[in-house]
Order: C-alpha cells, then structure tokens, then sequence
C-alpha cells in the first residue's frame, strides 16, 4: 500500500513536465490566434515588421480589429536566429570536442574535477553578464580588428566579403553565442568520455591503436548519441539567448543579412525588445504577434530535439527499454 | 554545534534548504514589518523618469515616513500597461495614450511631471565641435537610407563652408520601445510628409533598411554606439547631456517649424512648450514636437505619471495624490534642485494648474 501512494505521487510529479509543456503550447497557440488567422503564412514569409499607426483609430480587417498598417513578418527573425545559431555550433563544437578530450583523456585523474569545475561554473554565468563583456570588449575588437582581418583573409568568400560594419551584428553574437554554448556541449561529452569503460579502451589499444586513434576511432563514436544530445542541448541555448544576443545583434528590422558582419535580429531577443511598444497597441495584435514569434520558436525547438532524436535513434531504444 | 555543521556539510542539499529557509525567514519581517503601517506604492515605466523619481522618492519618503514608494524602470509601455491593470499606481511614460486607448481605459489620467528634450548627435571625427545644421527632411533621409554620405549635396546646402566627409552615415536608432524614438520620429513625421505616410511615428517603428545602420538599447547604448562608430549619427534624451559630452559627441541645431536651426537650453526649450500651453487640453494629452515660434526647439515632450482616477482605495487614492502634488509643486519636486540634475524643465504656471486639477480628481 505503501509503494503504492510513492508510485501515484511520483507518476503526479512525472507527468507536471509534460503538462506544463502542453500548456504553454495550449496557451501560445490560443493566445495568438487571432493573430496566426490575421498573419496567415505570410507571417513566415514576410520581412516587413510593423506595428501600424498605433495613434490612429484602428481598421477592421477580415473581422479583426488591427492598427492602420500594421504588417508582421518575421523572416529576418527566423534567419537571424537560425544563423546565429548555426555558427555558433561551427565554432563551438570543435573547441567543446577538444576540451571534453583533453579533461577525460589529457589531464591527470587528480586534477579532472577541478578543471571541469571551472567548466561547470562557466556554464553557470549568467548570460548578461557575457552581453555586457560582448558589448565592452568584444564589440570594439571585433569592429577595428577582427572583422577588418577577417573581410581581408577570406574576402573571396561572399559572405566574409565586407562592408565590415560597426561590430554590432552576427559575427558578434555568434562568437558571443558559442561562447556560452561551449561549457554546457564541453560538459555533457567529457562526462560521456568518462563514462566508457576501461576494457573498451584497452581492446582498442590492444588492437595496435595510437592515443589519437583510440579517441577518435573507438570512443567517440561509443559515445555518438551524448554528442548529439549535447550538441542539440547547445543549440537549444543558442536559440533561446535572448539578453546577450539583444545587446550584441545590432537590431536589424526589415532586412536579411547579407554578411557575417551584417546586424541581425534573433526571435527571442526580438520578443523582449518589442514588448514594451507591443503593450501601447489597444488592439492587442501586436502583442498576440509576438506570442506568435514564441510559438514559432517553441516549435522550432521541438523540431530540433525530434530530429536529434531520430538521429541518434532515440526513439527506438526508449521503445526496446 | 560543530556536529550539526558536519552533519549539513555532508548533505548538500539539507544545507542549501538550510540557507533557503533561513533567508526566507529573514527576509519575510523585513517586508512585512514595512507593509503593516505603510501605504505601498509602486511606480514603474519610462527609463527616462526614472533617475528623477529617483532623487524625489528618497527626500519625499524621508518627509512622509508613512509612504513607500518602489521605483522601476522598465519602459513607458509597460509603465502604461501596469497603471491601467492596477499593478502600478504610478505609471511613468515618455509619451501620452492614444485615443484607441484611452477609449478602452478611460479613468484613466494623463499628468505632465516635467519637461524634457532630445539632441541629435553625431560623431563626425573634426567636426563635433561644430554644431551642423540638420533639418527633418535631411534627418529622415538619413534613416530611410536615402542620404547615404555626410557630404550629400542635401547636408551641404544647409551647412555651407563646412568641409564634410565623403564617408558613409551610420544611422543609430534604439532597439528597445522607447519614448525618444516616439519624439523623434514624430518630429520627421511632422515635418517631412513622406515619412509620415510611409513610417510614421511610435516607441518601437518599423525602421527602413539601411545598410550599416545599427540598433542600440537604452540611452546609454546610443552614447556608446555612436562613440564606437566614427560618422554615426544618434537621437539622445537630453538627460545624458554628461554623457554626450564626455563622448565627444557633436551636438546638432535643428530645423524648427520656423526655419531656425537652435540647440536646446532652457531659453529654447521653455520657448517651444510656451508656444503650446494655450493649446494643452484639460487632459494634457498634446505633442510638443514641432512646435510654432521663432524660438522654439522642436524636440521637447512633456513626461506623464500614467495614473488610474480610481484607486483601490481612499489611503492608496490620497498617497497617491499627495506624491504626485508635491512633484509637480515649483517649491519641492519641479524645483531646479531636481530637474537641472537631469536637464528637465520644470512646467509652466498654466500646465501645472491642468496637472493639478488633473491629480485632484484621483479618489
């Protein structure tokens, strides 16, 4: 009888996660339906955001009361985020690999904790905090020094190829992202690489492998399925940044990037800059529209961990347990 | 006591609920010993009020020992928002409500505090001792991409015998909702109607592409933007005076409905709100931009206290009322002693006769 009530009071406990889950998605979806019927797909598709003369008498449009000239399309925020993001992997992966590496194979036993304690605690600063050092430091590096050099080594590139701008902008709040993205992929793999047993190890090395060989041959592909988790755990920070990313993008409105120097706006860090403006609307639609951008953003992560799922064949093997 | 401490130090967990509760415990009189005999009121919105509220809350509190008064800055909308939803009693907004919200929200109370302006500013490396001539129409192109270079022939004609460079503009506009990007854009909507009918006016607008525009947040972002970017140019409340100054930054003289290019000091400002008292209505609710008269600055703007006529009751109504009365009063919260501090003007005779009226009739 006993276990009973542990098991009905942990089943209670279980299942708050997914139900808090389908709530928000509940709530995002109800919350902004007027505004997913009166923004339709162009909502996807468009790059014109505008919360429409909020001074003069609103207009009814198909049956919805909205601001004169109010258009939101959030095709730069989609890309601004997406891209942000991506680089923020390119660079962060690489450097996570190598240092999950060299704390479970490079470093004295003794001494692991201590250094993936720093690890830890970079994964634990606050993400203001590395906006405020973007802004102050990296910011000007990266506008006199960094992006100068780097429009010169790879102009040939389109991409790379200036007007090197004025810091603010992708390059910026990518290496800011990656920064913030690298403890927490850096954690998740070194512990994985901790993970595997000794036997493994010695059967590769007894097979004549070298020390580089056994780590890239035989244990990182044991622990395939951590890596993708983790790096997908990244990605999903990176997505949802918002503070850092606002005080580095730059604001771009109504424009795609068209270099890595250019500004952008991400979802997220666009949703907290809106608000404020959103909330003076007496229609309610400019706010709706941003609880729009949540929901598109929420199931932009949700896409993402179904396919790092069905990557690492996730969802087979919770079938099989 | 040494066990009970080994004890918790080998159980995390039990030590950190220690602290937890501990906390909790000490902090739980602390606010509730204030909220027993003490009216709470929140005030919260504009970033630009809140240095004033600021200095008031403090001297005002001293004085009146059985007030509180929590101070936020967090934006004119949310300012707005919170009075209406009665979450604040004191909204702050740098802009008044339209009339699509007032006709939702009609108890509620517009009230001038102060009067504030915005300088243009520009980093032009040799030439921000200068103070350029810049009009609406120039500053619009400017934002909507159409002048591109310091030396097109547009700035040229008002500035003649200045040598301008041939280096691309970099327009900085704020990325946050915010009052001075409702001022500024009303005065490029009022004075060049192209602006007007493509983007109009607002605290957050959908600003024209330009290629090497950037946005920034907050005033200070807007200093610190246009110092890190030689040619950029920048709308600045007039608060961050010292700010602009320690920058380096130049200082325009704008174009005003008469055609004279002035700064702002306290001569021209106090011109341009002179030129509008007559107009101001009974619920003050008016646009300073843009302003008639031959000595007018055309980017100044009353700041409100976004106020509900009803408060949730008469201890809470009169609080309220009396703040707000001392603040606008010329001996206490309008005195220079405050408003030079943040280069706000205080109001004239007329207007705090409206404000007045306009706190009296809280209940």
């Amino acid at each position: 009888m006993k276990i009973s009530i542990f098991r009905l009071v942990l089943l209670c406990l279980t299942s708050l996660i997914p139900v808090a889950l389908l709530a928000i998605l509940i709530f995002l979806t109800h919350y902004s339906w007027s505004a997913i019927l009166f923004n339709g797909v162009h909502f996807l598709l468009g790059k014109t955001w505008s919360l429409g003369n909020l001074y003069a008498n609103p207009v009814m449009v198909h049956g919805l009361s909205v601001p004169v000239g109010a258009n939101y399309g959030i095709l730069v925020f989609i890309m601004g985020t997406l891209v942000s993001s991506l680089i923020a992997l390119l660079l962060a992966v690489p450097v996570s690999l190598g240092v999950a590496i060299f704390l479970a194979e490079g470093v004295p036993p003794g001494s692991r904790p201590v250094l993936s304690l720093i690890v830890e605690l970079l994964a634990g600063v606050p993400s203001v905090v590395y906006g405020l050092w973007g802004f102050a430091v990296l910011i000007p590096f990266v506008a006199h020094h960094l992006a100068p050099d780097l429009a010169h080594l790879l102009g040939f590139i389109p991409f790379f190829a200036g007007p090197v701008g004025s810091g603010y902008g992708l390059l910026s709040s990518s290496l800011v992202l990656a920064l913030m993205v690298v403890p927490v992929i850096t954690a998740t793999v070194s512990e994985a690489l901790q993970g595997i047993s000794r036997e493994a190890k010695e059967a590769a090395y007894a097979l004549g492998a070298m020390r580089f060989e056994v780590v890239w041959k035989a244990m990182l592909p044991m622990i395939r399925t951590s890596l993708i988790g983790a790096i997908i755990l990244g990605l999903g920070r990176a997505l949802g940044e918002t503070m850092a990313v606002l005080m580095l993008s730059g604001g771009a409105l109504n424009y795609l990037p068209n270099n890595i120097y250019s500004p952008i706006s991400t979802m997220a860090s666009f949703i907290a800059s809106q608000l404020d403006s959103a909330l003076g609307d007496p229609t309610g639609m400019a706010v709706r529209s941003l609880a729009e951008i949540a929901l598109v953003l929420f199931l932009i992560a949700v896409i993402v961990n179904v396919i790092a799922r069905l990557l690492t064949g996730g969802f087979g093997r919770a079938v099989h347990n | 006591m040494k066990k009970y401490l080994s004890k918790l130090g080998s159980k995390p967990i039990a030590c950190l609920c220690a602290a937890a509760v501990t906390l909790l415990g000490v902090a739980g009189p602390m606010m509730g010993a204030q909220a027993a005999d003490k009216v709470n009121l929140l005030e919260t919105g504009s970033t630009l009020l809140y240095p004033l509220f600021n200095l008031w809350v403090p001297d005002y509190t001293r004085a009146h020992p059985d007030v509180r008064i929590t101070t936020q800055g967090t934006g004119s909308g949310t300012g707005i928002a919170q009075a209406i939803a009665g979450i604040a009693q004191i909204g702050a907004s740098d802009a008044y409500m339209s009339d699509g919200q007032m006709k939702q929200s009609p108890d509620i109370l517009n009230i001038p505090l102060a009067i504030s302006a915005q300088t243009v500013n520009y980093n032009i490396p040799g030439l921000n001792k200068t103070h350029l001539k810049l009009d609406g129409p120039v500053l619009a192109g400017i934002y909507s991409g159409h002048i591109q270079y310091w030396n097109d022939a547009a700035i040229r004609k008002l500035n003649p015998g200045i040598k301008l460079p041939h280096q691309m503009i970099i327009p900085i506009h704020r990325t946050d909702g915010s009052g001075d990007t409702f001022i500024f854009s009303q005065y490029l909507a009022f004075s060049t109607p192209s602006w007007n009918n493509s983007v109009g006016y607002g605290t957050s607008i959908s600003w024209p592409a330009v290629r090497g525009g950037i946005g920034a947040i907050g005033n200070p972002g807007m200093v610190q933007a246009s110092q890190q970017n030689p040619y950029s140019i920048a709308y600045i409340g007039v608060s961050f005076h010292a700010e602009i100054a320690k920058a380096g930054l130049g200082t325009a003289r704008l174009e005003n409905r008469a055609g004279r290019f002035l700064l702002p000091n306290p001569r021209t400002v106090g011109a341009a709100a002179a030129e509008l008292v007559a107009k101001t209505p009974a619920d003050e609710r008016i646009s300073l931009i843009f302003a008639p008269g031959e000595e007018s600055y055309p980017i100044i703007n009353y700041e409100y206290a976004i106020v509900n006529q009803r408060q949730a009751n008469t201890r809470v109504a009169t609080a309220v009322r009396e703040f707000l009365l001392w603040a606008v009063d010329h001996r206490y919260g309008n005195a220079p002693k405050y408003l030079n501090q943040v280069n706000f003007i205080p109001l004239p005779a007329r207007i705090s006769e409206l404000s007045i009226k306009q706190i009296k009739s809280i209940h």
